[in-house]
């Protein structure tokens, strides 16, 4: 085993006082994959994620990362998560850099990389802005690109774009592939948007109700750059939405 | 898992007043240098029971504490309605607020317990000069929070009601007042314990009852256990008053509460 | 435009009626005293008078034994050194008991039994310890900007986003870190609001310290006019207590402009 895969969830179980949330769940993920996971509203997928990267306690099983279990001071993982998270108080480019001032990294690769993402999500021109001056498609892209500054080794992501309109989502989303293709991080993107997950990843992992449970796993080879009204994009995406069926 | 926490919660508070209570018991015990300038928690509570049936001064600790109490209730029921009306009214009332403004302004840096030397010179010894300085505690709190409060209404929404035919007064008594509602509760809140603060101070510089008499009494005799005894009910008033407050807020304006 | 020129228009009006409703205020104070003597002055001065002697007050020492710079700055010294102590302690200690746990649950009942004392009421009992001298006052003053220091404090902690903890969580920030990072520039404008608060509630509490034990100071000076029904100096006392606070409290208004950037107005 060792470094074959990325990340390893062993019988990840979930309690909030008596009530079980996540129901010894278990999977794997490639070096360099691109993990949608869906499922229906309120089936827990932010404590899935929540308890993936740590940030709360987990009942019962194990998570590894490259074989070691996870610890996020030694393993380099980012986060980007449904509400806007900026700090009200840093303007744009001291958001962009807030990863990697706290990992105390040079001061000359705080700026190179900074500058870098700033620009690849096109708000060089925004960067002595602060929070309060952007809108919300901004607001998320600079939260992208503080992500990708650390160069995360493993980045999480929880409805990044749940909150904008269709056509930014578009837009972010070719701009999340590029990102992904070019630094090259292994992603676990979780989403209710089918749609989305067909359209940007490897694989799909579609979870059941409470308590949770991965009810499918779906391998997604469709070439890219994929195009929504591809008879094969179309069909896949029924196929995943036929396994949900919240309605 | 809530309820656990509550509950270590619950001990450590209590074992932290405990341990207070015995480091007091202590440090006061007999023979210490401490122990000659203080009593301990024992004899202060002691004192508070006998307190409550034999007179200090001409009255007993209750009335003591409902002269403090009145004299805080009158002035701070003045304060309320002086404050509510000049912050409604200048938040409203641009001629208003350009006329009184600058006059509130004057004399809103002067602290409160400032005016007492002239209360007395005004008002005498009698309970006029305390309900002066109570009201001049309570008022720019309540004045100022109101005020703020009646501007931050939603142009917006004034708009659209202006837009829908709503007479003048209609939108003030329909749509400034209940949106300020939440801001007067904050400034009644502060001012109540301000008001508190003023009445023991007002007792304390020029008065023949009250707790806050009671105690620089205690200080001209030398008593320690009486200034202690007092600084008790100050502190349980204090802490009545503004829970009081707190909870009549909670009914009143739990629309408003984010 | 047009309406643009209508609004300065209007300003102007607005404050040429404001600059009018302080002159007919001092015209009517004048009235009712010196021209129409309805108030004596020994009950109420008239402005022309409270000025002279405001005036006067800068080098005349009787009848309180000495000039009003002088009251101001021992009343100054006091105040300062009650409260930069209240500061340095409260601040802290707020937002430990916000940020550990421990911390919370151990102190802060000890500190909601002290809260709902006001600071002036512990004045006969450091009267007692420490006598009438510095020490005794600046403690009343300590008391009361401490309690609104670490009220102030704590709730500004207490106001951190989860969120903005979790982003820092995932990049491997340690507890320092979050705190410093996150929580404290999340407290700061209310800690700057405990500040302002905390100096209110000091001067205050010095004025009336200065009222029952002092030997100088602008409390003092007024308690003197008093006894002696000279409310001509009182209000000179009053004025001169009014305009120093207006000035501390611009102070640190300045201050957290300096300290705190755009990015806090919300």
């Amino acid at each position: 085993m060792g470094n074959e895969y990325k990340v390893q969830v062993n019988h990840l179980t979930k309690k909030f006082g008596n009530l079980l949330v996540l129901d010894d769940i278990s999977f794997h993920v490639k070096e360099n994959e691109f993990l949608c996971i869906v499922g229906p509203t309120g089936c827990g997928k932010t404590t899935f994620l929540n308890s993936l990267s740590k940030l709360y306690d987990i009942t019962a099983g194990e998570i590894l990362i490259n074989g070691m279990p996870v610890d996020l001071k030694k393993h380099n993982v980012a986060y980007i998560f449904q509400e806007y998270s900026n700090m009200p108080w840093l303007t744009i480019r001291q958001n962009v850099e807030f990863g990697l001032r706290i990992k105390h990294r040079p001061e000359a690769e705080i700026r190179e990389q900074t500058d870098y993402f700033l620009d690849m999500v096109g708000l060089t021109k925004f960067q002595d802005y602060y929070p309060d001056q952007l809108s919300a498609s901004m607001l998320q892209r600079a939260a992208i690109a503080r992500a990708f500054a650390v160069k995360p080794e493993l980045l999480l992501m929880d409805e990044p774009y749940g909150q904008l309109d269709i056509e930014l989502r578009f837009r972010l989303e070719d701009e999340l592939i590029r990102l992904w293709r070019e630094v090259g991080t292994t992603v676990i993107f979780i989403t209710h948007n089918i749609e989305e997950a067909v359209y940007l990843s490897n694989r799909i992992l579609v979870l059941t109700n409470k308590p949770t449970k991965i009810k499918e796993e779906i391998h997604n080879d469709l070439p890219r750059p994929r195009n929504i009204a591809d008879p094969a994009f179309v069909e896949l995406r029924r196929k995943v939405t036929d396994l949900i069926k919240w309605w | 898992m809530k309820k656990k926490i509550d509950v270590t919660r619950i001990i450590m508070g209590i074992l932290a007043v405990v341990l207070f209570l015995c480091l007091w018991t202590l440090s006061t015990r007999e023979g210490t240098t401490l122990g000659k300038l203080m009593p301990g928690p024992g004899e202060v509570f002691k004192r508070l029971l006998k307190m409550t049936h034999t007179n200090i001064g001409s009255l007993t600790i209750f009335g003591h504490m409902l002269n403090s109490l009145r004299r805080v209730l009158v002035g701070f029921f003045l304060a309320s309605v002086c404050g509510i009306l000049l912050g409604l009214g200048m938040g409203w009332n641009r001629k208003c607020e350009a006329i009184l403004r600058p006059l509130f302004e004057l004399i809103r840096p002067i602290p409160p317990l400032a005016w007492i030397s002239l209360a007395i010179v005004w008002f005498g010894l009698g309970e006029g000069g305390k309900y002066f300085i109570i009201f001049v505690s309570g008022f720019a709190n309540v004045t100022i929070n109101v005020y703020s409060g009646a501007k931050a209404v939603d142009p917006e929404v004034i708009g659209a009601a202006r837009m829908l035919g709503c007479p003048k007064h209609r939108i003030f008594t329909s749509v400034v007042l209940p949106s300020s509602i939440p801001y007067i509760f904050t400034g009644l809140q502060i001012a109540i314990s301000s008001s508190w603060a003023a009445v023991v101070a007002a007792e304390m510089v020029r008065s023949t009852n009250g707790i806050g008499w009671m105690i620089t009494a205690g200080q001209n005799i030398n008593d320690m256990e009486q200034i202690l005894a007092g600084i008790i009910v100050i502190g349980v008033v204090g802490f009545l008053l503004t829970t009081i407050m707190r909870g009549i807020e909670a009914r009143l304006c739990a629309w408003s509460r984010v | 435009m047009n309406q643009n020129k209508n609004g300065t228009k209007d300003n102007k009006k607005y404050i040429l009626m404001s600059i009018c409703s302080v002159l007919v205020f001092l015209f009517i104070w004048e009235l009712v005293t010196d021209v129409l003597g309805i108030f004596k002055s020994t009950m109420l001065p008239s402005p022309v008078k409270v000025f002279g002697t405001f005036i006067d007050k800068f080098t005349n020492t009787k009848p309180d034994g000495a000039t009003i710079q002088v009251h101001t700055l021992a009343s100054l010294k006091v105040a300062l050194s009650g409260y930069l102590i209240g500061v340095g302690i409260g601040v802290p200690l707020g937002i430990a008991m916000a940020w550990f746990r421990k911390v919370d649950c151990f102190v802060t009942p000890l500190f909601d039994l002290l809260r709902p004392v006001p600071g002036i009421a512990w004045l006969p009992v450091l009267i007692v310890f420490f006598g009438i001298g510095l020490l005794s006052k600046a403690m009343v003053i300590f008391l009361s900007a401490f309690i609104a220091c670490v009220i102030n404090s704590y709730s500004g902690i207490k106001n951190t986003r989860m969120v903005h903890l979790w982003v820092g969580q995932t990049f491997g920030a340690t507890r320092s870190q979050l705190l410093f990072k996150v929580a404290i520039p999340t407290a700061l404008p209310m800690i700057f609001t405990g500040l302002k608060v905390a100096l209110g509630a000091s001067w205050n509490a010095l004025i009336a310290a200065e009222l029952l034990a002092s030997t100088k100071g602008l409390g003092f000076m007024i308690n003197q006019a008093r006894g002696i029904y000279r409310p001509d100096i009182i209000l000179v006392g009053m004025i001169a207590v009014g305009i120093t606070g207006a000035i501390l409290g611009y102070l640190i208004e300045l201050l957290q402009k300096l300290v705190m950037k755009r990015g806090w107005r919300q």
